[in-house]
C-alpha cells in the first residue's frame, strides 16, 4: 500500500445513507487535486441488508477499488451484523467508531482496535432533529479522527450533494459530529 | 485533445456517453446492477428531445430499441446477465436483419438470477454468441471509469459502421465504483460521430441487402420513401425470405466477413508494463485494476510482471496475444469466471499450458491473490 493512502470503511444496513458519505469523501479528495474512490457492496436485500462502503484517498492514482483486508485505518459502524462481518478488515491498532446503541464490540475487539462509542443515530435524531443527517455526522467524525481532508472543502462538497433546503441542518450535523469526535478522542 | 473531468460511477458515465454520442432512445427494464444506466438516461434523454421507456420486460426493451433503430435513431438498452438471456432472441434478429444498436451489460453473478448485487465476469462467452446461428459479435469491455464513457461512444459509432448490435460489458464493480474520470469533451465526441450510410438514389434502385461480400447492409430510415422487407428469415436483396442456395450462403458468410475481414478497425487493448515483462497477466474489466495494483507490488519486489488487457473482447486481439505468448513463457489469465477468456487465450496462443486464476463467489479478486498466484508460476 502506498504511504500516502487513507483507507476508511463505513458499514451499516441498506437505506441508512452510508453510501453518500463515501461519495462526498471521494469527491472532496479529487477536488483537492488528489485521487478518491468509493466502492460499495451490498446484498440483494437492499433495505436492511449489510452494506459496506470502502473509501480510498490517495495522492497517487488508485487502481484497485476495494480496501484490502487488514489495511483499513478507520471504520465506522452503525449496525451489529455489518460490524461483525466487516471488522476484520481493520488493521490491528486501527480506529473503529460504533453507535453503542446498535453495535456491541467484544472485549477482544477492544484490545485489538481503538474503539470509540458515539451515539451517531441519537445525535442525528435528537440533537440535529433529522435522522437522515446521520451520514453527515459520520462524515464529520471520520474526518476529524483521520484528518483526511480540509474541513472547508469537505463541507462545501457535502453541501453540493444535498438539497439547499437542508444545508443548515447538515452544517449543524457536521459541527456536532466534529464536537463528539473531539470529545471521544480527548476521553481516549 | 481537450479533456474534462467528471466524478461519477461507471453506470452513470455509460448513460452520459450514450446521450453525448447522439443516442435518442432507450428501451429497457431495470435490472441490478445496471439500473442506474436506465435511471440516468431517463433524466437526460427527455431534456434533448429523446425518449426513454420502461417496457414490460427485457424482451420488450430490446424490441423497442430495434424499432427506434429502424427509423434511424441511435438506440440503447442496458441490462445484466439475466436480461441478456431474455434479449438473446432479439439480438439474433438484429444480427440477421442488420440493425445497429448498443446493449450495455453490467455483469453480475450467474447463471440464472445468481448473485444480483455481486461482481462477476460470467457473460464473456454469452456475449460472443448470445443467440443461435452464425454471426460475428462485437463486444467491448470497460476496464476503468473513463472507458465506461469512451467505449459506449465507440460502440455507437461501431454499430452504425457495421450495422449490428454492439455489446459493452461493464461489471458490478466498475458500474458502481465512484471516482474521477478524464473524458473527451462533448464537442469532440459529437465531431467524431459518423452517421450510418444511407442510399440516396431512386427508390426503385434501393436494395438494402445487396452489398459487397464484406460490407454491411444499407438500411435507410423507415418512412423516408424507401421500402424494404424486414425479417429474421434468410432473405434476398430486398429483404424478402428466400431459400435460394447461393443467396443463403452469401448472406451468412457476409455477416461473418463484414466483421472478420475488418478486425483491424475494431482491435483495442492496453499494454501495462509489458515492455520488459517476463510474466504476462491477461485481465479485463475490474479485475485489470487489481492486476495493475498487483504488478506494482510485484515490480517493487523485482518480479517483471506486465498486464495485457483486451478492450475489444470480441473479436479478440488474438494476433497480439500470440505475439506475446510466443515469447513469454509464463502467462496467467485472471478472471471472475471459470476460464471463459482463458480458453480464448489458449486458442490464440495455440498453447494448453496457459495458467489461470479464477473466482466465482461474487467477490472481487484482490491484488494479493494475484501476487500469490504469480509467485507460484
Amino acid at each position: 500500500m502506498s504511504d500516502t493512502k487513507t483507507l476508511m470503511r463505513f458499514t451499516g444496513v441498506g437505506g441508512q445513507g452510508v453510501l453518500l458519505a463515501g461519495e462526498i469523501f471521494a469527491a472532496a479528495k479529487i477536488k483537492s487535486g488528489g485521487h478518491g474512490l468509493k466502492t460499495a457492496t451490498y446484498t440483494s436485500q437492499v433495505r436492511g441488508g449489510p452494506t459496506v462502503v470502502d473509501i480510498q484517498l490517495d495522492d497517487e492514482e488508485i487502481y484497485y477499488p476495494y480496501a484490502n483486508d487488514g489495511e483499513i485505518g478507520f471504520m465506522l459502524s452503525v449496525a451489529e451484523m455489518s460490524y461483525v462481518l466487516f471488522k476484520d478488515g481493520v488493521q490491528p491498532g486501527g480506529t473503529i467508531v460504533v453507535d453503542p446503541n446498535l453495535v456491541h464490540p467484544t472485549d477482544a475487539d477492544r484490545k485489538k482496535w481503538k474503539i470509540y462509542e458515539i451515539p451517531i443515530i441519537t445525535i442525528a435524531k435528537e440533537e440535529v432533529g433529522n435522522v437522515i443527517t446521520q451520514s453527515v455526522v459520520a462524515l464529520a467524525i471520520a474526518n476529524t479522527m483521520m484528518n483526511a481532508i480540509d474541513k472547508t472543502t469537505l463541507i462545501d462538497t457535502m453541501l453540493s450533494k444535498v438539497p439547499a433546503k437542508v444545508h443548515e441542518v447538515n452544517k449543524i450535523a457536521y459541527e456536532l459530529g466534529e464536537k463528539y469526535a473531539k470529545e471521544a478522542m480527548a476521553n481516549g | 485533445m481537450a479533456t474534462r473531468e467528471i466524478i461519477s460511477t461507471g453506470n452513470e458515465l455509460a448513460a452520459i456517453a450514450a446521450v453525448d454520442a447522439g443516442c435518442m432512445f432507450f428501451g429497457g427494464y431495470p435490472l441490478t446492477p445496471s439500473s442506474e444506466v436506465m435511471h440516468v438516461v431517463s433524466d437526460l434523454l427527455p431534456a434533448v428531445g429523446g425518449v426513454a421507456i420502461q417496457m414490460e420486460d427485457e424482451i420488450g426493451g430490446i424490441c423497442a430499441v430495434i424499432g427506434a433503430a429502424m427509423v434511424g435513431q441511435r438506440a440503447l438498452t442496458a441490462t445484466s446477465g439475466p436480461g441478456m438471456s431474455l434479449k438473446a432472441e432479439q439480438l439474433g434478429l438484429a444480427q440477421m436483419a442488420e440493425v445497429p444498436l448498443v446493449c450495455v451489460n453490467v455483469m453480475r453473478g450467474g447463471p440464472s438470477t445468481g448473485l444480483p448485487t455481486r461482481v462477476s465476469q460470467g457473460d464473456i462467452l454469452q456475449s460472443k454468441n448470445p443467440s443461435h446461428g452464425d454471426y460475428k459479435s462485437i463486444t467491448f469491455c470497460a476496464g476503468n471509469l473513463a472507458e465506461c464513457y469512451t467505449e459506449v461512444v465507440r460502440a455507437f459509432n461501431t454499430a452504425d459502421r457495421f450495422m449490428q448490435p454492439v455489446i459493452v460489458l461493464l461489471d458490478e464493480t466498475i458500474g458502481h465504483m465512484h471516482g474521477k474520470a478524464i473524458l473527451p469533451t462533448v464537442e469532440d465526441v459529437k465531431a467524431g460521430i459518423v452517421p450510418r450510410k444511407q442510399f440516396d438514389g431512386p427508390a426503385e434502385e434501393y436494395f438494402p441487402y445487396q452489398c459487397e461480400h464484406d460490407e454491411p447492409a444499407v438500411l435507410n430510415k423507415m418512412y423516408t420513401g424507401y421500402r424494404y422487407h424486414f425479417t429474421g428469415l434468410h432473405h434476398d436483396k430486398n429483404g424478402f425470405p428466400t431459400e435460394e442456395i447461393e443467396t443463403c450462403r452469401k448472406l451468412i458468410q457476409r455477416l461473418e466477413d463484414k466483421v472478420a475481414l475488418h478486425e483491424d478497425e475494431l482491435e483495442s487493448y492496453e499494454e501495462f508494463m509489458m515492455d520488459d515483462a517476463e510474466i504476462m497477466i491477461v485481465a479485463y474489466g475490474s479485475v485489470s485494476l487489481a492486476a495493475k495494483e498487483a504488478i506494482r507490488h510485484l515490480r517493487a519486489e523485482g518480479i517483471k510482471a506486465g498486464l495485457f488487457r483486451p478492450i475489444t473482447i470480441w473479436p479478440s486481439p488474438a494476433k497480439k496475444i500470440k505475439e506475446y505468448t510466443d515469447k513469454i513463457e509464463k502467462v496467467v489469465v485472471v478472471e471472475l469466471n471459470i476460464g471463459q477468456f482463458h480458453s480464448e487465450v489458449q486458442r490464440a496462443a495455440a498453447r494448453l499450458d496457459i495458467d489461470g486464476l479464477f473466482k466465482v463467489n461474487g467477490r472481487a479478486l484482490s491484488p494479493h491473490e494475484i501476487v500469490a498466484k504469480v509467485k507460484e508460476l
